[in-house]
């Protein structure tokens, strides 16, 4: 640390005296300026929320009501943690269709996503033909086991939890 | 200590208490720095061996955050890098994404839309405003000051609350697609950034009040871990750290990409105002410089922006013709080139390879470290800004 209170004269000495008085004092004046004029922006997070802008990408919701089992999203995730398994419909039955009109030509059997492995990039939820794929906006889902990170979208269970997920609270 | 060995001692009975010079040497001790050290910005391992506080050899480990991207990218179809370009360095994603879509879509021969490509320039200034933010604030708790990093966090909470709304993530964006940009940029929001400029004007002589003239700071950075600009050509520097030597080097201005050259900006150099020409304190404020100079490019961006499509013609399932390219951009940290190499119509790479700014910078900290202290070591690991995310891949 060469610097010119070390290296220079006696002039040099008091020069550095005074500008780091000074220097420090500037400063200490905008920290004391921060005091009082400025509001806080930390949030008490358990008791107040944040309300989350509306594109914001949180935990995967799959309606599978509309799926179609098209399997779009499992090819499009760069990491491959959705699991569809489907099976096709006995002839003669009739073919329902999603709330957009398309028909449901199989029947789903599995849509497991691994939400561990999900890396929230929002890929599997644009080519999705139906839109029945969509962030929802659910961030808390810790678990006390990594297993418990699978979601199984065609429990009830998680239909039950819908509406606690619904965009924009 | 050489002291507390008396093998170290020899005594002749011609010079009593006369020690040889050998003997006064003291002995060098090995010391870990990292990988979980608050002052090395992520997980870089130092050894260093020391001669009581001064270092006489600096090694650093890498590896410790290698998640084999460039492998992993050769199993990927093209849209679905993105998401892994953007946790290369994952302070700036939008600057790698931006690389990443740059390099795709020169193999492809893509048409950007004007409205996507000003959409671009406007968000990778931003992030370049944030990531410095994030270099200033910890460069700041690395030298002892600790509120300087809250009120850059504050500012840069405000970029990455815009970067939340238009993207829908608040670090990893997947925003810059292949052909254009994902979601659209709304007036109100266009009016938020402009605000944002207005007020971040006088935030940066704010901060430059508080840190970048105080004395004591000025005394940890001034001539420590200099630079000439020989030693950066001979390491291959770029970025902050090449124009912190003093070297005129923009690759927005010398290899203009995006549409840079439109606009009209100046390129911060180190000139060695309080010390010399390439010390920390002149890298460091390249970076402070450099935020204003960001902010002048945004200002021009909004006023050229104009309405229009915001994704060109890419067809569904991406396919590249067989040859190699590569881009260079220029990122917060320095030059990130893409190294792209695709096989006839393959819907994969054949080979990605990135050449990363902060590994060259890394691989400068045993040409720097010795005769130093260790306090103005932790100063020059800050004054380079790495970010290992990108320096291990």
């Amino acid at each position: 640390m060469s610097t010119s209170v070390e290296t220079g004269s006696f002039k040099d000495y008091f020069r550095g005296l005074y500008q780091g008085v000074t220097s420090t004092a500037k400063g200490m004046w905008i920290t004391f300026k921060y005091v009082w004029s400025h509001k806080p922006v930390t949030i008490e997070y358990p008791e107040v929320r944040e309300v989350l802008p509306e594109k914001a990408r949180m935990r995967l919701y799959n309606d599978s009501q509309n799926c179609i089992s098209c399997t779009n999203c499992a090819n499009a995730c760069p990491v491959d943690c959705i699991y569809i398994s489907s099976v096709s419909r006995p002839k003669g039955e009739d073919i329902p269709k999603t709330s957009n009109g398309q028909a449901i030509r199989k029947i789903l059997t599995q849509f497991d996503i691994d939400t561990a492995l999900c890396c929230y990039c929002g890929l599997c939820t644009t080519v999705c033909p139906t839109e029945c794929l969509t962030h929802s906006h659910d961030y808390e889902f810790s678990q006390y086991a990594v297993e418990g990170f699978i979601v199984d979208y065609l429990d009830p269970e998680v239909k039950q939890w819908r509406d606690r997920i619904v965009k924009n609270p | 200590m050489a002291s507390q060995n008396p093998d170290n001692y020899q005594l002749s009975a011609t010079e009593p208490n006369v020690t040889t010079e050998e003997a006064l040497k003291s002995q060098l001790m090995t010391l870990n720095m990292g990988p979980q050290h608050p002052a090395t910005h992520g997980v870089l391992r130092v050894e260093i061996l020391t001669d009581s506080e001064v270092v006489a050899k600096a090694i650093p480990h890498l590896g410790y955050l290698h998640r084999c991207m460039e492998k992993h990218c050769e199993n990927l179809d093209y849209r679905g890098i993105i998401p892994f370009v953007d946790r290369l360095d994952y302070l700036a994603a939008m600057n790698m994404e931006l690389g990443y879509a740059l390099t795709v879509e020169k193999m492809a021969g893509t048409e950007v839309p004007r409205r996507a490509q000003l959409i671009r320039v406007l968000v990778s200034e931003l992030q370049r405003i944030a990531s410095h933010l994030m270099a200033f604030g910890t460069y700041a708790i690395d030298l002892g000051a600790f509120s300087p990093f809250l009120y850059a966090f504050d500012e840069r909470e405000k970029i990455l609350r815009l970067f939340e709304e238009i993207s829908g993530a608040r670090l990893l964006y997947n925003y810059i697609w292949l052909g254009g940009v994902w979601n659209d940029i709304s007036e109100q929001q266009l009016e938020r950034i402009s605000e944002f400029c207005d007020h971040f004007e006088g935030e940066v002589d704010k901060y430059n009040n508080l840190v970048t003239h105080n004395k004591i700071f000025k005394d940890r950075t001034c001539n420590v871990g200099t630079l000439t600009a020989e030693d950066c050509f001979a390491y291959g520097a770029t970025g902050p750290v090449l124009r912190g030597s003093g070297v005129d080097w923009d690759l927005r201005k010398v290899d203009p990409y995006c549409g840079y050259e439109e606009f009209d900006f100046d390129v911060p150099l180190g000139a060695g105002e309080e010390g010399t020409i390439g010390d920390c304190w002149n890298r460091y404020y390249v970076r402070m410089k450099e935020m204003k100079e960001s902010v002048k490019i945004i200002r021009q961006v909004l006023d050229k922006i104009e309405d229009g499509p915001i994704m060109g013609k890419v067809s569904k399932v991406l396919k590249l013709p067989k040859g190699e390219v590569y881009v260079r951009t220029e990122c917060p940290r320095g030059e990130l080139g893409i190294h792209l190499v695709s096989e006839e119509n393959g819907k994969k790479p054949y080979r990605m390879k990135v050449k990363s700014p902060c590994f060259t910078h890394t691989s400068m900290l045993p040409f720097m470290a010795p005769g130093q202290m260790i306090a103005d070591f932790v100063a020059t690991i800050g004054s380079i800004d790495i970010v290992l995310g990108e320096v291990d891949r």
